[in-house]
């Protein structure tokens, strides 16, 4: 019955935030709605980010996986003049295979040389963008790619990308599904099973997980979403370089995940939407912002580490401790 | 052809020859014990045989499949499951869903099953038969307990219903009893007779403990100094000299 | 590609593997002791060259006073790294590591706060002149790394080898349990890793500051390979880090003479990727992470 009502509690939740989303650009300026949909975008990168760190394996090269859904993004869409609908899954595909390169040396590593490896491959391909000025247009990278369109002015079905609302629905639609596809996976045997794998690489092996393969699929299937995220961002903000996807972009996205932790669906959510709101919320601190960013993550990692998530059991054992001091006292 | 064969087994550490030259064949429904005393080469063989290790030279196969040099999930796919000498467990779950998870290999999880079909592992027939390892081994009581919160008699248990999860034909167990007290050691027995009597899984076990091996087993292969040293019935192996003074002289006592 | 040229090439790689070297060594060493993986190394050699830039530029002290000063003062960030991040994460590789890219941030900042965000600090090089060796100039300040790093690192092996704290810091990077078990203090262990780690950083990053453009952010690109560096030494592995830094000196240096400096990261990458899947483990190592 608990389990029912919790999932029910779950449902209305979900409804509630959709639809606040829904009716978001009716309420905040034409600025705040930019920021909201690199906000849903960041839901996607740290979503995806997740689901790597559930085979224990943290990354440091998510950054640049967006970068390559973006950079392909601007490639098929600029030069190539391709419409959306095939610029987009290619993205998503193209990432998914530099994932599978990176991820067949990695999966030969574990833990700290997995995370460091895994960051000096995506400054290889960070410097691929750097050095190869065609296509990727060296240190300046692509500019003026093109906004996407689903038909031509006239047409009933036209839709105006130029309105930054159109293109807030057009992300979140797609923020949704990525969601929805992940949340499927977390509670899938499939999933379980890949967890296994961070609970314990020999045990799972042993009952017959093939854990060098999972490892990879996972590293696929998150970089798969990774460049959905990167594909989004190119067509949003129409213009991307190599300074977009720095080490400090990364950093970013981990503070994310270790202020909302990432053991639960849940974690990463919280911690992009706390981290997002004390952003916005601290401009005023201008250049001193990164080392109050920095005072947080150290501050999480010390005192709170697993996150926000993991808050609520906390402050129910430390009850527990102190009604039970209470009793015996 | 035979269930399972190991041929000139051999295992080199550098100088140190810790399997040498080992050979032996289990039939289908058979209890097998290894023994042997401490420093015998027994963990290294277990690891030989499920894959943790590769062989210096020699083979092990298994249905008639050369299974030496495969991967342990490979391995374990064809059939031949090991358990761990320590408590080896997803502490981060219950003991259901850790014995549901064991069954991975035998379910049609796949990714794109995952994300459209009917994959979730809290719906019931994904249960079902995790439910029914759960109650065969009598654990119904833990059910929904967290496996790290377990004693460790019952951890060890659980491990062998995770192995069995996979629904092996041949379950190798890396002293099942060690660390356990007597109670826990019966229970241990009568479950690892239980699953070879009822589910006719053939059983392999290196085991310390004599007194579980010499109940348990219809036949013993004695391992000392990384050598095969006698083969034969509990009672043969009881009264063969080379044995009581390999046991002996490594300070120990068949019992 | 005359004689000059190759004499160049080498002069310049035995010195870029040089000061490779005295930033890798500082990050193996705190590995080898408890796993302490510090991503703000590339801020302490950026702290180092601002050590420089402080003491000799604005103040007007000698410069090789200067350099030698860095040691302590990087040093001493190093230990408020350990006390305060290390040791309450330790057993947590991850944890520290994730950790001190916060401490990275926060150097960063106070750095920029202090002498201004992304301008270019020029250092005038108190060593002015080149010599010519075959054809090839080399600027004596470029020419001081390397034996420097030669004292750096034969003062360490000295230390590690000879001395009692250093043969304690061995002992305790091969078996911290047994070193414990000997009476030796694992948060004294730690703490003069970290120590040291700093102490060579800051100065690399101090013998640095003449040559190359000093600005809060210009730890990063040293950072990244030295981490390469290490993962092809074997992670803990000082004789490892030593080597690696050559190796990379070189393969860097070449290709940057036949191609250009981006061409050289890629090919570094691409040989660490190499040594990955050959040996994971890395070249010297023993350790498995
Ligand atoms: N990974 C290894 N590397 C080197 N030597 C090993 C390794 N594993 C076991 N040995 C050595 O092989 C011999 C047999 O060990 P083991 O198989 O653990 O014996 P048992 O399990 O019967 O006590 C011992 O001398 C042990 O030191
Ligand atoms: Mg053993």
């Amino acid at each position: 019955m608990l389990k029912f009502n919790l999932s029910n509690h779950l449902l209305v939740g979900s409804l509630v935030v959709i639809v606040f989303f829904v009716v978001a650009p009716n309420l905040v300026s034409a600025y705040r709605l930019e920021l909201l949909t690199i906000f849903l975008i960041n839901v996607i990168l740290a979503q995806s980010y997740r689901l790597m760190a559930t085979t224990g394996d943290w990354t440091l090269c998510h950054y640049i996986l967006m970068g390559v859904g973006a950079y392909a993004t601007g490639v098929l869409a600029k030069m190539a003049g391709l419409p959306f609908y095939v610029v987009m899954p290619m993205a998503c595909v193209v990432t998914a295979f530099v994932s599978l390169l990176f991820a067949i040396p990695l999966s030969r590593t574990l833990g700290f040389a997995f995370f460091i490896a895994s960051f000096a491959l995506g400054e290889f391909v960070r410097h691929v963008w750097l050095k190869f000025h065609y296509p990727f247009g060296g240190a300046r990278g692509i500019n003026g790619i093109p906004k996407l369109e689903i038909g031509q002015g006239g047409e009933w079905y036209f839709i105006d990308f130029w309105d930054s609302q159109n293109f807030y629905y057009f992300t979140l639609i797609f923020t949704i599904l990525a969601l929805m596809i992940l949340f499927r996976i977390d509670r899938s045997r499939l999933g379980n099973a890949w967890k296994s794998i961070y609970s314990d690489r020999e045990l799972s092996e042993s009952i017959g997980i093939d854990v060098a393969k999972s490892r990879i699929m996972v590293f696929c299937v998150s970089g798969f979403l990774a460049g959905l995220a990167g594909s989004l961002l190119a067509y949003q903000i129409g213009s991307i370089d190599p300074h977009n996807f720095e080490m400090v972009e990364m950093v970013y996205l981990i503070i994310w995940c270790v202020v909302g932790g990432v053991k639960t669906f849940w974690g990463p959510l919280i911690g992009v939407l706390s981290m997002s709101v004390v952003f916005e919320l601290t401009r005023p601190l201008a250049e001193w912002r990164p080392a109050l960013f920095g005072l947080i993550l150290i501050l999480f990692l010390v005192l709170l580490p697993g996150g926000l998530e993991t808050l609520p059991a906390r402050i129910r054992a430390m009850l527990n401790k102190t009604s039970k001091q209470r009793e015996a006292g | 052809m035979s269930f399972f064969l190991v041929e000139n087994l051999t295992k080199k550490f550098g100088g140190l020859i810790a399997n040498n030259n080992i050979s032996m064949e289990v039939e289908k429904g058979e209890i097998r014990g290894v023994i042997g005393p401490n420093g015998a080469g027994k963990t290294t063989f277990f690891n030989l045989v499920s894959g943790f290790y590769r062989p210096t030279s020699g083979k092990v196969s298994f249905k008639g499949n050369t299974i030496s040099g495969l991967s342990t999930n490979k391995i374990a796919r064809l059939g031949a499951v090991r358990t761990f000498q320590r408590a080896a467990l997803f502490t981060d779950f219950t003991v259901l869903e850790n014995v549901s998870i064991a069954q991975h290999m035998n379910t049609n999880s796949s990714l794109l099953n995952a994300i459209f079909g009917h994959d979730n592992h809290r719906e019931a027939e994904s249960l079902e038969r995790a439910e029914e390892i759960i109650e065969f081994l009598g654990m119904q009581q833990e059910r929904d307990t967290m496996a790290d919160n377990l004693s460790h008699g019952l951890q060890r248990q659980l491990g062998v219903a995770m192995a069995l999860a996979t629904e092996p034909e041949l379950l190798m167990l890396d002293e099942p009893v060690a660390g356990m007290n007597s109670g826990e050691k019966a229970v241990m027995v009568g479950m690892i007779q239980k699953i070879r009597d009822k589910w006719g899984v053939t059983v392999l076990l290196v085991e310390h403990d004599m007194r579980t091996v010499m109940n348990l087993c219809e036949k013993i292969t004695v391992l000392d100094f990384g050598q095969k040293l006698a083969e034969g019935s509990p009672e043969e192996i009881r009264s063969n000299p080379k044995v009581i003074e390999a046991y002996l002289g490594a300070d120990d006592s068949v019992t | 590609m005359g004689v000059d040229t190759i004499v160049q090439t080498f002069t310049n790689a035995l010195v870029l593997g040089s000061i490779y070297a005295m930033v890798a060594v500082g990050l193996a060493i705190a590995f080898g002791v408890m796993q302490m993986a510090n991503f703000a190394h590339g801020e302490l050699f950026m702290a180092g060259s601002y050590v420089v830039f402080t003491l000799y530029t604005l103040v007007g002290i000698p410069f090789l006073i200067a350099v030698i000063l860095a040691f302590p003062i990087v040093a001493a960030i190093g230990m408020v790294f350990e006390r305060l991040i290390f040791r309450p994460t330790r057993g947590n590789v991850l944890a520290g590591f994730m950790a001190t890219a916060g401490a990275g941030f926060i150097l960063q900042v106070l750095v920029g706060q202090q002498w201004g965000v992304g301008l270019m600090r020029s250092i005038q090089t108190p060593y002015p002149g080149s010599t010519e060796i075959l054809g090839a100039a080399i600027s004596y300040q470029r020419l001081l790394i390397f034996p420097a790093t030669v004292v750096m690192v034969s003062g360490l092996w000295y230390f590690l080898t000879r001395v009692k704290h250093g043969k304690a810091l061995r002992a305790c990077a091969q078996d911290p349990e047994a070193a414990v078990l000997q009476g030796i203090s694992l948060n004294k262990m730690t703490s003069l890793a970290m120590l040291l780690s700093g102490g060579f950083a800051g100065v690399g990053g101090a013998l640095m500051a003449p040559i190359i453009p000093v600005t809060p952010y210009m730890g990063h690109t040293f950072a990244v390979t030295a981490f390469i560096i290490v993962i092809v030494g074997g992670m803990a592995s000082i004789e490892g880090a030593v080597i690696a830094a050559f190796i990379l000196g070189f393969i860097h240096t070449i290709v940057t003479t036949m191609y250009d400096s981006v061409t050289a990261t890629m090919v570094g990458v691409f040989f660490m990727a190499l040594v990955l899947i050959v040996k994971p483990t890395g070249l010297m190592g023993r350790v498995k992470v």
